[in-house]
């Protein structure tokens, strides 16, 4: 194999080279001041340029559909707008961080190289084209997590949490990697351009490649929490310091999505029917399991972590959608457009969480929000209004994103999935109507953090606002998705 | 931009009570955009073509192009009045809950302005993703309004009425994308606007479930049966009155519920004909249960409110089988009966609220006597009891009347049964009438410490529109009927196909007008 790298290659990957330099800068004047803490608003500042150099340089060079490394990246559209949402994502989550108690003061600077460093890990997972690059940026996404929660202020939760998401996490990397052996194995190739063009006539008559490739799928339902896979979730969700809940929540799952549609919505697993019908019945699953796991729950990182494994069961459905049309833009954008709203939900929530976490232990249970309508009425409405467009209120963005996922599904055919999705929906609006009643129809003593906390509550506001006007000009937002894809 | 304005003023109302940095004059504020409101809405009189059957004062602009979504709302006989009832109602509201709500004043009235932007939004939307999105959001205040300012069962009330509605019609948002595909297949562009709809042709096969038109027509009944509510699924409606403070009643019982029937009229009737003419027995069935099962729970009700609670689920009845009879005179009852039933029902839960603030109970059983010392009150608690009770001029008569004549007409059987409904109505109406107002004085009305008051000019003010209006559609009629007979003769003349056109010279001016 002939392997040749020029500097187009490089430009390519320009802004992981970026992102990973920013990273550097913390811990370098770190250590170069005799291991004194920078001052955590520079760290902070370095971090977010980096992040801001990284988008632009993404913008510049993804979209186009071209191809690096010997055909293990590719830029396309997925890589762009996938990426540039990790980005932002993992933006406001690094702002998050800044403001709250388990991640900030000492080790800040450690915490944003880390942080960067996954993001480095995450834009070579979304444009991976190769399984086995494709790995590579997993892991340094998720080692890099492992530390990032073991590394929390908090004690004992924070812990448990990483060590049971290493365990688990590793797990699935190793079912991921035995699932590629065998593709390699029946294909010759682990590179997916190569093998899928056989993969659909392989998958119908060759078992091996079967096994590998859903052993391939079973690593990305790890990754998103796809039920049964998913009890890992609202443990590790739970004890791990807010910032990086949120962070796991939004740029993690999104950029796991990216690699599982890009698998799937290759166009070649298309003959194996058996594949999509237990996929689909795992979207229906997971839906549920998320959705009635989190009435139960009264703790609210909880309650949101079994709300984000129920919409990981929305999205699969998006992605299904996209595996098995014909051209798949439409599923794919639909997909694309539904993790932007989830994000800006998700974000805005683990916001207020931290917002009212008061020390590094605390813990937020559904009953401490009680009265803080009466206290803090913009904080409590900005809650409110992320709880109902998680639930798929119009107008908000959370009914748009549900609608163009299911107007996907319809439109392929998959009506039933549609229906369950709905289904779903009415049931999760119980619990998100629990936090509402509990901040604003009950009294109570519920009080934000007492420290300043002005740059997360900024992140909190911007959520809102696209929150509650995006939904109602998504249409040109989606059309550019989908245009992007057609180029 | 006449419609848009009736629309989204209240919006922007709600806005500047949001942000209006004194406490003292937000009811006079809200009143006063309330009454500004109600006029630009009265100008729809001035603008509509009383003689037309087409769909005036339109506005198109495109929302969504990728799906064919527009920005489309239109008006016709059929949505006129309802429209200007929920105008008319809301300044009522915010006159009578000039004491009775205390906390929060300014969320309050808020909420109630946005619920007017949603209910209006419901009634003109004539694209369905448009109408949807106003459909949901009317939840949004409802839910906050009976959370935060009812009763001591709020919450369960509350969260029961939200998630039963959006349970509805979530099914119907499928359906809607599926409509929208169909639309795409009969005329090649993918639309989501009503009139596209109307034009599709979707198979029916009788005496199957699984046939798309039957199951598109359930998707849809459902969301609006349970809006309604139709019997089996009212259960939500008494819990959310008696919990609901009055304002949130009046309103709940004036024109949200007639989301419910008027959808059945625009969305259900004649987008799904042959479904709808092969399961009439059904709604029917369901439609005359309703009427006997509401009016003999009613009759038992310990409890003022929730008796009128029951009552609206009897009258509901009475407008299901009015519309599902589907000849000139049951839809036309059916038509006014909405009317009726928000004016009425509406003043009943007034009228409760008031003498709820001076005793603090809704418990029959401790009233009493209470004609002796209450007379103005008692004058208008029985002139709306006996519209309640349909006794000719007054309004409920020609509801009532017209949507019996239509059924016997078309189906005697449910006409029979649904006749007993109006002797059962009278029974419990004047029943508890009797029993609060007149014979020996109850402990709440002679409670020497606590003298009741008569009604003050605020609460006569509050009342005396409604009694005016009671009396002017009882002896007039067609003052009101003559608007929607041209919409009714259309969609009667043309159940099995219907279509609605665009009124060309009554478009909303410097609206570009396309496809």
């Amino acid at each position: 194999m002939e392997i040749n790298i020029g500097l187009a290659d490089v430009m390519r990957i320009s802004p992981m080279i970026a992102i990973f330099i920013a990273s550097l800068l913390p811990i370098t004047t770190k250590v170069l001041s005799g291991n004194k803490e920078p001052n955590n608003l520079v760290t902070l500042i370095q971090g977010i340029a980096g992040l801001i150099v990284g988008l632009v340089l993404l913008t510049v060079v993804g979209g186009s559909g071209e191809l690096a490394f010997s055909k293990s990246l590719v830029f396309d559209s997925i890589t762009l707008w996938m990426g540039a949402l990790a980005i932002l994502s993992a933006m406001g989550a690094i702002i998050i961080m800044y403001e709250n108690f388990a991640t900030n003061g000492k080790q800040f600077a450690e915490l944003v190289f880390l942080a960067l460093n996954s993001v480095v890990g995450m834009l070579i997972l979304v444009s991976a084209m190769d399984l086995l690059t494709l790995f590579v940026g997993l892991e340094l996404m998720s080692l890099t997590l492992y530390l990032m929660i073991a590394m929390s202020h908090e004690e004992k939760l924070s812990k448990e949490a990483a060590f049971k998401y290493f365990l688990l996490g590793s797990f699935a990397s190793a079912i991921f990697l035995y699932g590629t052996a065998f593709v390699f194995g029946t294909t010759g190739s682990t590179n997916l351009i190569t093998f899928m063009q056989e993969a659909s006539s392989l998958v119908q008559s060759n078992r091996l490649f079967l096994f590998g490739i859903s052993f391939v799928i079973l690593g990305f339902c790890f990754k998103v929490s796809i039920a049964p896979f998913h009890a890992w979730t609202p443990d590790v969700y739970q004890g791990a310091p807010t910032p990086h809940t949120a962070f796991m929540a939004t740029a993690v799952k999104v950029v796991s999505f990216a690699a599982f549609l890009r698998v799937i919505a290759t166009k070649s697993l298309v003959g194996s029917e058996g594949l999509f019908d237990v996929l689909q019945w795992l979207a229906v699953i997971t839906m549920i399991v998320g959705n009635v796991g989190a009435i139960v729950q009264t703790n609210l990182k909880r309650v949101l972590a079994y709300s984000s494994i129920s919409n990981s069961g929305y999205v699969l459905v998006g992605v299904i959608t996209a595996g098995i049309s014909d051209t798949g833009f439409f599923g794919a954008s639909a997909v694309i457009f539904y993790l932007f709203s989830y994000c800006l939900m998700t974000l805005g929530a683990f916001a207020i969480v931290s917002i009212l976490e008061k020390n590094e232990n605390h813990m937020i249970s559904l009953d401490g929000l009680k009265g803080l309508a009466s206290r803090r009425p913009v904080y409590a409405f900005c809650f409110a209004l992320f709880l109902l467009s998680l639930a798929g209120i119009p107008p908000s963005i959370g009914f748009f994103g549900k609608f163009y996922l299911f107007n996907a599904a319809v439109g392929e055919g998959l009506i039933w999935l549609a229906v369950w999705g709905v289904i779903n929906s009415v049931i999760s609006v119980y619990y998100y109507l629990k936090p509402i009643v509990y901040m604003y129809m009950t009294e109570g003593e519920s009080e934000i953090a007492g420290h300043n906390l002005s740059a997360t509550t900024v992140t909190m506001i911007v959520s809102a606002v696209f929150i509650a006007l995006l939904g109602m000009l998504s249409g040109p937002i989606f059309s550019a998705v989908e245009k992007s894809f057609i180029n | 931009m006449l419609l848009s304005t009736v629309i989204f003023l209240p919006l922007f109302f709600a806005l500047v009570m949001t942000f209006w940095p004194q406490q003292r004059t937000l009811r006079h504020l809200a009143l006063g955009f309330s009454l500004v409101e109600f006029l630009i809405s009265l100008m729809i009189l001035s603008e509509f073509d009383i003689g037309s059957a087409r769909l005036q004062l339109v506005e198109k602009i495109t929302w969504i192009e990728r799906f064919g979504i527009q920005y489309f709302v239109g008006i016709d006989g059929i949505s006129l009045w309802l429209v200007l009832l929920t105008t008319f109602i809301t300044p009522i509201i915010i006159l009578a809950s000039w004491q009775s709500i205390d906390t929060k004043v300014k969320g309050f009235h808020a909420c109630l302005f946005l619920l007017q932007t949603a209910m209006i939004g419901t009634f003109l939307a004539m694209d369905a993703i448009l109408f949807y999105v106003f459909w949901e959001l009317s939840l949004i205040p409802m839910y906050f309004m009976v959370g935060i300012w009812g009763g001591a069962r709020r919450i369960y009330a509350t969260i029961k009425f939200f998630i039963f509605t959006m349970a509805g019609s979530v099914l119907m948002l499928v359906a809607i994308i599926y409509m929208m595909y169909l639309t795409q297949q009969a005329t090649g562009v993918m639309s989501a606007s009503l009139l596209e709809f109307y034009k599709v042709q979707i198979p029916f096969v009788a005496g199957t479930l699984m046939s798309q038109q039957t199951l598109l027509f359930f998707a849809f009944a459902l969301a609006f049966a349970i809006k309604v509510p139709i019997w089996p699924v009212h259960t939500w409606l008494p819990d959310a009155h008696v919990e609901a403070p009055t304002p949130g009643s009046v309103i709940l019982a004036g024109v949200m519920l007639k989301m419910g029937t008027y959808c059945f009229l625009r969305w259900v009737i004649p987008l799904f004909p042959d479904a709808t003419e092969y399961w009439s027995w059904l709604f029917l069935s369901l439609g005359v249960i309703g009427i006997v099962y509401g009016a003999l729970v009613a009759m038992i009700q310990p409890d003022i409110k929730k008796l009128v609670a029951y009552s609206s689920v009897s009258h509901m009845g009475y407008i299901i089988l009015g519309l599902f009879v589907l000849n000139q005179y049951g839809i036309t009852g059916g038509i006014y009966q909405m009317l009726n039933h928000g004016v009425s029902t509406g003043a009943l839960f007034l009228l409760i609220g008031m003498i709820y603030e001076r005793t603090h109970s809704r418990e029959i059983s401790k009233y009493g006597g209470l004609a002796g010392v209450l007379p103005i009150f008692t004058i208008f608690f029985f002139i709306i009891t006996l519209s309640s009770i349909a006794v000719p001029l007054t309004n409920g008569f020609i509801g009532e009347y017209l949507i019996l004549m239509g059924t016997f007409k078309a189906a005697p059987v449910y006409a029979y049964i649904a006749v007993t409904g109006v002797v059962l109505g009278a029974a419990y109406m004047l029943w508890m009438f009797k029993r609060v107002f007149f014979g020996e004085k109850g402990e709440l009305v002679k409670d020497e410490h606590h003298p009741l008051h008569d009604l003050n000019l605020r609460e006569i003010v509050v009342m005396v529109p409604l009694v005016i209006l009671v009396f002017w559609m009882g002896i007039f009629p067609n003052h009101f009927l003559n608007w929607t007979k041209s919409s009714v003769d259309h969609l009667v003349n043309n159940k099995s196909k219907y279509y609605l056109e665009i009124h060309e010279t009554k478009v909303a001016k410097g609206i570009e007008y396309g496809n």
